[in-house]
């Protein structure tokens, strides 16, 4: 993955047309929404971030493996930072300077290449890595010879290192299978697709509370219509995976679907919990990056998994 | 089972620029980093740069809170005094700075909140607000405030008269106030040059004071200003 492959490859480019075209068109909406007189504030905001975020986003993929990589880890880092924020954990600098640590470990773990087998990322240290950055956190309380409150530090250092951390940077390491862009684009496109159509389809047909006591906004119907539009969203983009076979574009479909909802959910009773409303303020119009990138964080390694199942990450199938 | 006790942030939903305009602010680990390298290189560059020499460092106190006055030539007050401090006291040095000024757009926000560690002075509208914030962080053990009483930087090189404001802080308190006296400022950096000259500079520090024998009244106000302005000016007129 490098310029020069984006720019060659199809698959890039026809996102690059969808997603443009999809903007302009947003665009006009809220546009003609405005002119006729609606309210369209909260929109507009919303539709700014992502004329922000969309070129960064398209821009890293466009620079190849390196920056995929690197731009994942930042993520992570800042996404985890801000839970730390929000908890408190951040106070304790050696339990933050930690995980960050095991993070940027997991990017040079997904960059570097295998030693014994040459391809470029070294799965097996990527795999073992939370035994080690686990390990570690749970020593800092022996370092330091104290006993008070430590069980609260270590287990919200190991949830942010393996939620944060170690699940979304599956992500980075799909950047390394001979589909990267077809994957890549096709998750982060999905997955916003499918926030997008939670919130609408919601907005539309919703009755009965989903969760009401994680997140009272959302309904069984915006849930159960998103499921079947994600189910949907792989046919239309069948061009970013040829090798796939019709079963496999259900499953590809299924783990957005549900898993971009699990996901939004699992950050909806964290932040409960907490009693914040959003996890940071970083990007105006949309909150914290976790708020922006929760789905994507149960999606990544579901679906990395799945299909390292089906066809490998390494081989090129033969199609 | 008891309910663990989260500790979110104070600032958790607030812009970047928001976050380094308020006051106080939160902790940042890269922040830190920065500071602390940046306090180092600036130690080396006075030492090189201005040949700064440093009298009195054993009168700063070692214990409580403090703040050292000055008298105020230039932009290098700042610099030299915190090349006064010791290093591991630099995240809880707070050079009181005009807001209208270092706080006024988002790179002076970023230099004066990471780089100075400036608290935020508004020295128009809301003085006795931010006198306030000053003195709540004194409370605090261990924190030192930087404080050029009269308020803007002398053009003519005489000392100008010190403001009400640090007398009122200190009024009916224990705080220790530390006289310092920079001299060579006006000519390594004169105001409206973008770069200072290699000159000399020279800081004296003197034996810190304290005013909790005195009453809390405008009497004890004035008292103090002429009191801390008196002693700046005679570690500035004492031989070298």
């Amino acid at each position: 993955m490098t310029i020069e492959t984006a720019l060659q490859s199809g698959v890039f480019l026809t996102y690059l047309k969808i997603i443009g075209g999809l903007l302009v068109f947003a665009g006009l909406m809220i546009t003609i929404l405005r002119v006729s007189g609606k309210n369209v504030a909260g929109v507009w905001n919303t539709y700014r971030g992502w004329l922000v975020m969309v070129p960064i986003v398209i821009g890293t993929i466009f620079l190849g493996r390196t920056a995929i990589i690197a731009g994942v880890a930042l993520l992570a880092i800042f996404g985890f930072k801000e839970f730390a924020r929000a908890t408190g954990l951040y106070n304790d600098w050696w339990m933050t300077g930690l995980v960050y640590l095991g993070i940027i470990l997991l990017g040079v773990a997904s960059y570097v290449p295998d030693p014994r087998l040459g391809y470029d990322g070294w799965y097996g240290f990527f795999m073992a890595l939370p035994a080690f950055v686990v390990g570690a956190i749970l020593l800092v309380p022996i370092f330091r010879n104290r006993a008070q409150g430590q069980l609260q530090q270590i287990a919200l250092a190991i949830v942010g290192f393996m939620y944060f951390g170690w699940m979304f940077s599956h992500l980075g390491f799909l950047a390394n299978t001979p589909y990267a862009y077809g994957y890549i684009l096709y998750l982060i496109f999905a997955v916003e697709i499918n926030d997008i159509a939670a919130f609408t389809c919601g907005k539309l047909f919703g009755k009965h509370k989903l969760r009401e006591n994680i997140s009272p906004n959302k309904t069984i119907e915006g849930s159960v219509g998103a499921v079947i539009i994600s189910l949907g969203i792989p046919w239309l983009l069948w061009f970013s995976f040829p090798h796939f076979e019709p079963w496999h574009l259900v499953v590809a479909g299924l783990v957005v679907g549900v898993g971009g909802q699990l996901g939004d959910l699992v950050i909806s009773y964290i932040k409960r919990d907490i009693g914040i409303k959003d996890m940071g303020s970083m990007i105006k119009g949309h909150g914290g990056i976790l708020d922006r990138v929760d789905s994507m964080i149960f999606v990544a390694p579901i679906f990395f998994h799945v299909i390292r199942w089906i066809h490998g990450i390494r081989e090129i199938p033969v199609s | 089972m008891t309910e663990w006790e989260y500790n979110p942030s104070p600032d958790i939903d607030e812009t970047m620029s928001e976050q380094l305009r308020n006051f106080p602010r939160q902790p940042h680990m890269l922040m830190y980093a920065i500071r602390s390298i940046v306090a180092m290189l600036l130690r080396g560059w006075m030492r090189v740069y201005h040949r700064m020499r440093i009298d009195g460092r054993p009168n700063l106190p070692a214990t409580g809170s403090y703040i050292l006055v000055c008298n105020h030539t230039s932009h290098l007050d700042t610099l030299c005094m915190l090349c006064s401090v010791p290093l591991r006291q630099i995240h809880r040095t707070f050079p009181a700075a005009a807001a209208d000024y270092f706080f006024s757009s988002l790179p002076r926000s970023a230099i004066s909140a990471i780089l100075i560690n400036a608290l935020p002075f508004d020295r128009k509208l809301k003085g006795a607000e931010s006198l306030t914030v000053c003195s709540e962080l004194l409370k605090n053990e261990g924190n030192i405030l930087i404080i050029f009483p009269e308020g803007t930087r002398t053009t003519t090189g005489e000392m100008s008269r010190f403001r009400s404001g640090i007398g009122r802080l200190v009024v009916g308190t224990d705080l220790a106030v530390v006289p310092c006296y920079l001299d060579g400022g006006t000519k390594a950096w004169p105001k409206g040059k973008a770069f200072p000259r290699p000159k000399k500079l020279s800081l004296r520090i003197g034996k810190p004071k304290r005013y909790s024998h005195l009453d809390k009244s405008s009497e004890s106000v004035v008292a103090i200003c002429e009191d801390l302005q008196n002693a700046v000016a005679e570690l500035g007129s004492s031989p070298k």
